[in-house]
C-alpha cells in the first residue's frame, strides 16, 4: 500500500507522520511518558479494585475498606524487581536482581530472534514453538553427550557449547519450515508460524511421554543435565550458584545482541535483509535470491529462539518442563518496543525482565490476585509499546519521503533512515 | 459536558482543593493507613499448586487451613500463586530468600522436585510440602489416604449406579452401570484416587465399568466439562467423580447441564460450590487444611519438625462426606453399607489398591 490507497483522516495522518519523524530523544520521551500514565492508570485500578477485595487491614475511606495500596504495589514492581535497594541490608547480587536479569537474558534472545525476521519483512510469531524445540533439543542432546563426555571443567566447556549449539540447530530447522513454505508455496507466515506453535508443543509432549520422561519426577520434565553442564557463575563478583543466572549468559546475550547489530550495519547479508524487508522488488532488482533469504531469515529467526531455549534449558531449570512460559511471545512485544532494533531489545527486555520480577514480588509482598498483576504488566507494556506499533503502521501505509533532496546516503531507503541512523533523522 | 465543564471552572477552586486533600489523604494513607503486617510474632509465606486460590478444593482448603490458623494464633500470611510448573522454584526461593517467614507452606505434589532442590540450600528455613515426600530435615511431608477415601466414594457410586435414584437436579440411568473419573495429570497421586475409586465400585458392583479421563491441567475447565459431558452423554456414565482442582468445576457443570450426578474432591464441594449443590453427591473430603493448621500450630508452639505425617481414613484425614443437599436422599442401606466398608478399610480387611 502507499499513500494513495484509502481515505485516512488527514489529522491521524497528520499523527503518524510526526510519530515516523520523532527522533531517538523525542521515542525515548513518549516512552518515559507513556511508563507514567500506565502507573498512573494502574494506581487507580488497583486501588479501586482494593474495595472489593476483602482484607483484614486497609485503608478505610467513607466506610469502604481499600485492601491494595498502589504505591507498595509500583515500589515492589520496580524496586522489588531490583532486590529494594533503598532499604538495609542490600547486595548488588541478590535474588531478586537475579530473577530480573535472568529473564532480561532470556528475553534479549526471543527479541532479537522475533526482530531479525520483523526486519526482514517475515512476522515470526514462532519464536515460542522454536524456543520449545530448541529446548527440548538441548536437553537430550546435553543428557546423551553427558554419558560420553567426561565430567567436571571438560565436560563444562564441551557440553555448554553443545547444548547452546543443539538448541540453535532445533530452532533453526523449526523457524526453516515456515521459511520454505513461505518462499516456495507463498503461504503466510503469520499463519504457519502460529500453528507451528501448537505443533510444537504436541510434538514435544508427545516425544517426552515417549521417550524422555525423568522417571524420578511426578512432573512432566526430562532428566535433569549434570550439574557442571548448567552454566557457571562467575565466582566472587557474580551471584551465587542456586540463583540460576550467570552473568556469562547475560554477557553472551549481549555480544549475541551486537553481533546481530553488526549483521544488520556492516555485513551484505544484512544489508540484504533488510532491502528484502523494506522494499522486495527493490531487493530482487539488487540481485538478492528472495527465496533464499526468507528461509535464511527465518532460519537464524528460528536459532535465536531456539537459543532462547537452550539457556531456558542450561541456566534456569537443568531440564526441560513440559509447561514452558511464554517467553517466546514476550519476546513479539520486546521486539515491537524496541522498534526491532537489536540494540534496543536489550533495553526492553531490560523492561520486562523487571516487569517479570517486580509481579514476583508483589506476589509475595501483597495480596494482589496475579491475574490484577497481570493487568499492570499488561498496560505498561501496551502503553509503552503503543507508539512504536503505530511508528511501525505508520511507516507501512504513509510514504514519508525526506524533506530535503535525496542525496548519497548508501542506497538507504527513506523511510529505513530514522531507524537505523539517528544522526540522520536529527538533521532531516 | 458544557455544563460540567462549566461547573468544572467556577468550582475549579474548591475541586482543587477538594482533589488536593484526597491526594495528600491518600498518600497518607500509603505511608500509614494501610494495615502493617510486619509487627505479627511469627510469619507464613504459601506457594500454591497451579489451579490457584477460587478451586473450590484443594488449594481453598490449604488457604482456609491458614485462616483458622489466623483466627486463633498471630499470625502474618504472604502467599503467592504460580501458574505454571516452572515458576515454583523460583516462588519458594523468594520466600526462603527473604528470610522473614517461619514457615513456608508447599502446596502440592507438583512442587517436590523444586523444594528437593531447594530445601538444602537454606537448612534454617522451616517448609512443608502436601502429597508428596521430601526427606530432608527441615521440610515435613503430609500425605493423605486418597485411595482409601476414593474407595469409599466408588463404594457409592457403585452401589447408586445400578438403581434407580433420582435426586436434586441428577438422576441415573438404571440400566446402565457406569461411572466416570476424570483426573488433571497421569501422575502417581491422581492414579491412586482412580485406583482407589475403581476399587470401590467394584466392590460395590462385580458389573460396573468405570470410564477414565485426563485432561492434563489442573485449571482447565472447559476440558474437565467436555471429558465430563463425553462420559454422560456417549459412555452412558450417570456418576463422575473428579479428582482436578479447579478443572473439577467443568465436571460439575456437566453434569447440571446432563441431569446427571458428580462427586466432589478435597473440600465439602457442595458447600464451597454451591450452585452446584444439586448434582453433587457427595465429596470426598481431603483435610489439607488440618495439615497446614497443625504445622502453623507447630511453629507457633516451637515444636516444628521434619518427618512424614500421614493422614488417613481412621483419623478423618480423608472421609467421604454426603452432598449437603442430597446427602438426605441417599438411601439408609447404602449408607450403612458406606459406614460397613469404611470400618473394614481401617480394620484392614479390605485391602486397597494405591495403584493402577
Amino acid at each position: 500500500m502507499n499513500s494513495g490507497s484509502g481515505p485516512m483522516p488527514d489529522r491521524i495522518r497528520r499523527l503518524l507522520e510526526r510519530l515516523i519523524q520523532a527522533s531517538v530523544m523525542e521515542r525515548i520521551a513518549i516512552s518515559v511518558a507513556a511508563l507514567f500514565a500506565a502507573v498512573l492508570v494502574g494506581g487507580v485500578l488497583v486501588f479501586i479494585s482494593g474495595s472489593f477485595a476483602s482484607c483484614r487491614s486497609g485503608l478505610d475511606v467513607a466506610g469502604t475498606t481499600f485492601c491494595y495500596n498502589p504505591m507498595q504495589v509500583y515500589y515492589e514492581l520496580f524496586l522489588g524487581a531490583l532486590g529494594h535497594p533503598l532499604e538495609g541490608g542490600w547486595s548488588l547480587t541478590n535474588y531478586n536482581l537475579a530473577t530480573t536479569l535472568q529473564q532480561t537474558t532470556l528475553l534479549i534472545f526471543a527479541g532479537l530472534s522475533v526482530a531479525v525476521a520483523f526486519r526482514a519483512g517475515l512476522l515470526n510469531i514462532g519464536t515460542q514453538g522454536q524456543l520449545v524445540v530448541g529446548g527440548l533439543a538441548t536437553a537430550v542432546t546435553v543428557v546423551f553427550a553427558a554419558s560420553i563426555i567426561p565430567s567436571g571443567f571438560v565436560g563444562t566447556v564441551v557440553l555448554i557449547p553443545i547444548g547452546v549449539l543443539a538448541g540453535a540447530i532445533g530452532g533453526g530447522l523449526y523457524g526453516a519450515i515456515p521459511g520454505v513454505l513461505k518462499a516456495y508455496a507463498d503461504a503466510n507466515e503469520v499463519i504457519t508460524t502460529i500453528m507451528l506453535n501448537f505443533i510444537a508443543v504436541g510434538i514435544t509432549s508427545t516425544l517426552l511421554s515417549w521417550q524422555f520422561q525423568d522417571p524420578e519426577s511426578n512432573n512432566p520434565r526430562t532428566e535433569p543435565i549434570p550439574e557442571y553442564a548448567e552454566i557457571p557463575t562467575v565466582p566472587y563478583i557474580g551471584f551465587s550458584g542456586g540463583m540460576d543466572f550467570s552473568l556469562l549468559a547475560l554477557g553472551f546475550a549481549i555480544a549475541l545482541m551486537i553481533g546481530i547489530a553488526w549483521l544488520f550495519a556492516r555485513t551484505s547479508f544484512g544489508y540484504e535483509l533488510r532491502t528484502s524487508g523494506i522494499q522486495p522488488a527493490a531487493a530482487a532488482y539488487g540481485g538478492v535470491n528472495e527465496k533464499r533469504m526468507t528461509v535464511a531469515s527465518m532460519t537464524l529467526s528460528g536459532a535465536l529462539g531456539g537459543i532462547a531455549g537452550a539457556f531456558w534449558v542450561l541456566m534456569v531449570h537443568g531440564s526441560w518442563l513440559e509447561n514452558v512460559p511464554s517467553i517466546g511471545f514476550d519476546g513479539i512485544a520486546v521486539s515491537v518496543l524496541a522498534g526491532n532494533n537489536p540494540l534496543g531489545v536489550g533495553a526492553a527486555a531490560f523492561l520486562f525482565g523487571i516487569l517479570e520480577s517486580g509481579s514476583n514480588s508483589i506476589g509475595t509482598a501483597t495480596d494482589v490476585p496475579p491475574e490484577l498483576v497481570g493487568i499492570l504488566t499488561g498496560l505498561i507494556i501496551l502503553f509503552v509499546a503503543m507508539p512504536e506499533f503505530f511508528r511501525m503502521i505508520g511507516t507501512r501505509y504513509i510514504d514519508v519521503r525526506p524533506t530535503e533532496p535525496a542525496r548519497t546516503d548508501g542506497g538507504r531507503a527513506p523511510a529505513d533512515e530514522t531507524t537505523e541512523d539517528p544522526r540522520g533523522a536529527d538533521d532531516a | 459536558m458544557f455544563t460540567l465543564a462549566a461547573f468544572m471552572v467556577r468550582n475549579r477552586r474548591q475541586f482543587l482543593g477538594g482533589a488536593g486533600a484526597i491526594g495528600l489523604a491518600g498518600l497518607a494513607g500509603c505511608i500509614s493507613g494501610f494495615g502493617d503486617e510486619s509487627d505479627h510474632a511469627v510469619q507464613i509465606g504459601t506457594v500454591y499448586a497451579t489451579g490457584g486460590l477460587g478451586d473450590d478444593s484443594f488449594n481453598d482448603m490449604a488457604k482456609r487451613g491458614l485462616e483458622d490458623a489466623q483466627d486463633d494464633f498471630d499470625i502474618a500470611i504472604t502467599e503467592t500463586e504460580p501458574s505454571s510448573e516452572s515458576e515454583f522454584e523460583s516462588a519458594q526461593r523468594t520466600f526462603a530468600e527473604s528470610g522473614v517467614n517461619d514457615l513456608i507452606n508447599c502446596v502440592g505434589y507438583a512442587q517436590a522436585d523444586a523444594l528437593a532442590e531447594n530445601a538444602p540450600d537454606y537448612p534454617e528455613q522451616d517448609f512443608i510440602i502436601i502429597d508428596e515426600v521430601v526427606e530432608e530435615d527441615n521440610v515435613r511431608s503430609y500425605t493423605f489416604g486418597e485411595p482409601e477415601g476414593s474407595f469409599q466414594v466408588g463404594h457409592l457410586a457403585g452401589l447408586l449406579t445400578e438403581r434407580e435414584f433420582a435426586a436434586g437436579d441428577g438422576e441415573t440411568i438404571p440400566n446402565e452401570s457406569v461411572v466416570g473419573f476424570v483426573g488433571a495429570t497421569e501422575t502417581p497421586l491422581i492414579e491412586s484416587f482412580e485406583a482407589g475409586f475403581t476399587a470401590g465400585v467394584e466392590y460395590a458392583n462385580d458389573d460396573a465399568e468405570v470410564v477414565s479421563s485426563y485432561v492434563g491441567e489442573f485449571n482447565d475447565t472447559a476440558a474437565g466439562q467436555e471429558a465430563a459431558r463425553t462420559m454422560y452423554q456417549n459412555q452412558d456414565a450417570d456418576i463422575v467423580f473428579h479428582a482436578a482442582g479447579r478443572t473439577g468445576i467443568g465436571v460439575f457443570q456437566a453434569a447440571q447441564d446432563e441431569g446427571r450426578f458428580a462427586i466432589g474432591v478435597d473440600d465439602d464441594q457442595s458447600l464451597s460450590n454451591e450452585d452446584f449443590a444439586d448434582v453433587i453427591l457427595a465429596s470426598m473430603v481431603k483435610r489439607v487444611d488440618t495439615a497446614v493448621y497443625s504445622a502453623i500450630e507447630d511453629t507457633v508452639n516451637d515444636e516444628f519438625e521434619g518427618g512424614v505425617e500421614r493422614l488417613g481414613l481412621d483419623d478423618g484425614g480423608v472421609s467421604a462426606v454426603y452432598g449437603d443437599t442430597l446427602g438426605d436422599e441417599i438411601p439408609e442401606e447404602i449408607s450403612t453399607q458406606i459406614e460397613e466398608s469404611k470400618q473394614a478399610i481401617i480394620d484392614g480387611e479390605i485391602d486397597v489398591p494405591h495403584e493402577l
